[in-house]
């Protein structure tokens, strides 16, 4: 394409269009305008004319569109977003690649111009390249603006951690790789049907590597693993790079070099990082050292930490938590702290109402619903769940009351409407809810820091009697 | 000895391959089924109700293409006739061959979900066959369905089954409407006009 391309510049012609359609009517170019136009590089018209654009504006809406509509669930979080942004572009990105590719690939047969371009100086793999390079560009700038997109959003709300800028380059990588293979499919099978079966072949293998999410095949696909604590080894992204561009200029390469055997160069290499990948499983991945940190507030009872990751969030949490921790000033026999931490609480901490994933309680860097959230931190201080038998009556009375001072269910009054409106058993349950919570209010300052410090300590106990009344 | 004018038109439009096509799809998607054990949870069948009409679809879409439409307009007998009944063949063909995939659970992902999204996927390329060309009318249904799989699941509000009817359950009545009007629109477009002259350049 580039051979004739200098030509028809000379008259303003997308290439190709001259091979077939040579027309006699075109007005013979104007000296004087021949050195500027000749100034231009035959490649200039692959890059601005044609398929090549389109590919990346379809690729960077549809990573755009797909990230929008669920921008509550990774906006503020980077790990989230690198997690969304990664399987958004494998998924949407690499069986659009692929067809974009392919179709790019039967130009020339839908031309008629095979004929010709086999009679031009430069070698195959100059003629590929000069086709190929040109969609597997766009493709990634259409995926670079869109990540860029979304990193921005992110950092506009960021609580903590920090970005992982290599990760999007892998996903580049993936897809220039995608567009790669898909050309050479699309030149071997320049049918009308074939890039809409390859982007469908792409998205059932790559849907069902990921359905099966325990074989250790999935370590080849560059979806990989999408836990938002994990983060993997430094060499992971550089490996996942050779082994997909590997096999794509092995492709490149056995289809269009001179010396085809030169393929097998990038095939060993792209073979050797599959099995160091395969090999290595689930190695590739370990805990994000931040995400086994905390930060805290110890100025408070129980004290307030929230993990590393969100750091930025502990003043939001504090604040939401300050009416709770306020009323428990004073108190004895609490836990030593709210905590949020991977894995169990220690034996005096409780956990803090779980903050991820983010999309429910926390949405864009804030707490959606701060007496929610206080109401669930209150419900955490006391834990009858490993009791044998249901919990007494008068006992669940008793902790409602409690928490019901302490913060109280948002959807509280609503409740009380319904059973006031309910049967008479409803009714007579009601009654004593209420008296057992204007009992607790009405104590005097002392007196009840008295009787919350004897609730606390039977915080656990499951025998009725052992339970303070009220 | 002379070969009647339908059997040109066959010919022509390669149904005989599109045929073959539709019913490896419908293969396909038998066996997605059944390798995603669909049986113990309708909800599985989700992938597999969303892409094989999308396949399809793009199947059909591909055989809208003429390879000599400037001569076709010269022709001296209406051609939509023939479009439709190219059009509603092929859409039926495939609507009766899709749901054996998912066979039971009428009313969440059974075979009438899989029937509204073969019915509206169609239509969807039906347009864009008419709009763009048919070699490239599965692009803007591609694009489509493959934001609403992977964007549909999040997201919560009224208007979601409108605009994401191919993963709502069959029961939901407004997928229905918004998949027929799809269908409707597009068959109409594609009858009356034709798939989109395309040059050889494209």
């Amino acid at each position: 394409m580039t051979l004739i391309a200098a030509q028809d510049h000379a008259h303003g012609q997308e290439p190709g269009q001259q091979a077939h359609d040579n027309a006699p009517s075109a007005p013979p170019p104007r000296a004087s305008r021949r050195p500027r136009r000749a100034s231009r590089h035959p490649l200039r018209a692959e890059f601005l004319r044609g398929f090549a654009p389109w590919t990346g504006v379809a690729l960077f809406l549809a990573i755009a569109v797909a990230m929008a509509g669920t921008s509550a669930q990774w906006q503020g979080g980077w790990a989230e977003t690198r997690g969304r942004l990664h399987t958004t572009a494998v998924l949407l990105g690499v069986p659009l690649a692929l067809a974009a590719g392919c179709r790019q690939g039967g130009r020339e047969r839908r031309r008629r111009t095979e004929e010709l371009m086999a009679t031009a100086v430069r070698g195959t793999l100059a003629r590929f390249l000069a086709a190929a390079l040109p969609v597997a560009c766009w493709a990634v700038a259409g995926y670079v603006v869109a990540a860029a997109l979304t990193l921005l959003a992110t950092a506009l709300r960021a609580t903590g951690d920090r970005p992982d800028l290599v990760a999007p380059l892998t996903d580049a990588v993936a897809l220039a790789s995608a567009v790669l293979v898909g050309h050479v499919v699309g030149r071997r099978l320049p049918w009308r049907l074939t890039p809409p079966l390859l982007a469908v072949a792409g998205y059932v293998v790559l849907g069902f590597v990921t359905y099966d999410s325990t074989g250790s095949l999935r370590h080849l696909t560059p979806i990989g693993d999408t836990s938002d604590i994990d983060v993997p080894v430094w060499w992971q992204p550089l490996v996942m790079a050779v082994w997909t561009g590997g096999l794509a200029a092995a492709a490149v390469l056995a289809y269009a070099a001179r010396r085809r055997f030169t393929a097998l160069l990038p095939l060993a290499a792209a073979m050797a990082a599959g099995t160091l990948l395969v090999q290595t499983g689930d190695g590739l991945w370990h805990t994000n050292p931040v995400a086994r940190r905390q930060v805290c507030d110890t100025s408070t009872t129980p004290q307030i930490c929230v993990n590393a990751r969100y750091e930025d969030l502990l003043p939001q949490v504090t604040a939401a938590l300050a009416d709770l921790t306020g009323r428990l000033d004073g108190v004895q026999n609490l836990p030593v702290r709210f905590t949020d931490l991977p894995g169990e609480p220690g034996p005096d901490e409780v956990r803090l109402p779980i903050t991820t994933p983010i999309g429910w309680t926390v949405v864009r860097g804030r707490l959606a619903s701060p007496r929610q959230f206080a109401w669930e931190a209150g419900m955490a201080l006391y834990d009858r769940a490993e009791c044998d038998t249901a919990v007494d009556p008068s006992v669940a009375r008793v902790d409602e009351a409690v928490q019901h001072y302490l913060a109280p269910n948002p959807l509280a009054g609503d409740f009380d409407k319904l059973e006031a409106e309910g049967s008479e058993a409803d009714r007579a349950e009601l009654r004593d809810r209420l008296e057992a919570r204007a009992r607790l209010r009405e104590m005097g300052g002392e007196e009840r820091r008295a009787w919350l410090s004897a609730y606390f300590a039977t915080a656990r106990a499951c025998d009725p009697s052992e339970v303070p009344a009220l | 000895m002379t070969t009647s004018g339908p059997l040109l038109y066959v010919r022509s439009r390669t149904v005989p391959r599109t045929v073959a096509a539709l019913a490896a799809t419908a293969a396909l998607a038998v066996w997605a089924a059944h390798e995603l054990d669909a049986y113990l949870d309708p909800d599985r069948r989700v992938p597999v109700i969303a892409l094989a009409p999308l396949f399809a679809a793009a199947v059909i879409g591909t055989s809208l293409y003429t390879a000599s439409e400037e001569l076709d307009r010269t022709a001296v007998r209406p051609w939509w006739r023939r479009r439709l009944v190219h059009l509603l063949t092929l859409t039926a063909l495939a609507a009766a061959l899709l749901p054996w995939a998912v066979l039971g659970h009428a009313s969440f992902f059974g075979p009438s979900a899989m029937i509204r999204n073969t019915l509206g996927c169609t239509g969807l390329t039906a347009a864009a066959a008419a709009l763009l060309g048919a070699r490239l009318s599965w692009l803007p249904v591609f694009g489509y369905v493959s934001a609403v799989y992977l964007g549909a699941s999040a997201l919560r509000g009224n208007s979601v089954p409108l605009w994401a009817w191919l993963v709502q359950p069959a029961a939901e009545r407004g997928a229905w409407v918004v998949a027929l009007v799809a269908f409707g629109v597009g068959g109409v477009l594609y009858v009356l006009r034709g798939a989109r002259a395309e040059g050889a350049r494209d």
